[in-house]
């Protein structure tokens, strides 16, 4: 199994420099040891001087690859975005940014720089996950939100704001 | 050998009621939830008077977990519970922002919750 794993790694590492300088069209053929290198690219930057297809780097401008319109198999969220009221029979249209009501340009934006934090999160009793992919999509940032009211203290708060208080 | 199985018998009978997130399993097919799309896209999601101090309707971030609102009245019973369909969306939509005059003010002698220009959206998932 240790010896597996040597060649396995051994595998690896001969693969990942035949992608730093060949390209990526020999990255195939090195997994016969049940190591899989897939056939796609792995790096964002078109390397070799090939365009890929898939791939970011096309010469159009574009390097970042956002219009492409290809297809790739990590998102690009983004970081804050707005919700608007929806359907087809309003007269008018609510943004939930800035609450409540729109407010003219000079006034300026309040933008939410950590989307855990944002307070629509708040709202209800639930999880969540946030994925940011940063260095062009080769690494990724998990976090695991969850939001909970501590139900004891949530039913004694209940009893009072619903029950005991008086309504003044 | 019976005390394990007592606490297991506990622990698997306070488990449920201490899950208590309204949006676990009792809409599992999210039925609910295409109901309130159907009717929330040929409606509107505001009422015909705006909120005195924004002179626009404005738009009540409730809990996506909200159902029913309430609404209160004078005169013999129009005391309505109704459901909440709206819900906050990604996609921008239009017309924006009306001009002063679309909507009518609150009334000096208010008869109707609804008068006061303050509707409920559900916040989004």
């Amino acid at each position: 199994m240790k010896r597996l794993t040597a060649r396995a790694l051994a595998n690896w590492s001969v693969a990942f420099t035949m992608l730093a300088t060949a390209g990526v069209s020999s990255a195939q053929g090195y997994g016969s040891d049940g190591v899989i290198v897939r056939s796609e690219v792995v790096s964002d930057v078109a390397v070799g001087g090939e365009t890929v297809v898939g791939s970011e780097g096309d010469a159009s401008g574009d390097p970042a690859g956002y219009n492409t319109g290809v297809g790739r198999g990590y998102g690009r969220p983004d970081l804050f975005y707005n919700n608007y009221t929806q359907g087809y029979a309003n007269a008018t249209n609510a943004q939930m940014y800035v609450s409540p009501v729109p407010v003219p340009p000079n006034v300026g934006h309040t933008y939410g720089t950590y989307q855990p934090f944002y307070p629509e999160e708040y709202l209800y009793w639930h999880k969540n996950r946030f994925h940011n992919y940063y260095d062009n999509g080769r690494g990724t940032n998990r976090t695991r939100a969850t939001y909970y009211a501590p139900p004891v203290r949530q039913a004694v708060s209940n009893i009072y704001w619903n029950y005991l208080r008086l309504p003044r | 050998m019976l005390r394990p199985l007592l606490f297991a018998a506990a622990a698997a009978a306070t488990f449920p009621a201490m899950n208590l997130s309204p949006a676990s399993a009792v809409d599992p097919y999210a039925v609910t939830d295409i109901w309130n799309r159907n009717f929330a896209a040929d409606r509107p999601w505001h009422g015909p008077y705006y909120h005195i101090q924004y002179g626009q309707p404005t738009a009540l971030v409730v809990p996506p977990t909200a159902h029913m609102r309430q609404t209160y009245s004078w005169g013999v019973s129009q005391n309505k519970m109704m459901p909440i369909h709206h819900q906050f969306g990604r996609n921008a939509s239009s017309p924006g922002a009306r001009p002063h005059g679309s909507f009518r003010p609150t009334p000096g002698w208010p008869s109707h919750t609804d008068q006061f220009g303050v509707y409920y959206v559900r916040g989004p998932w």
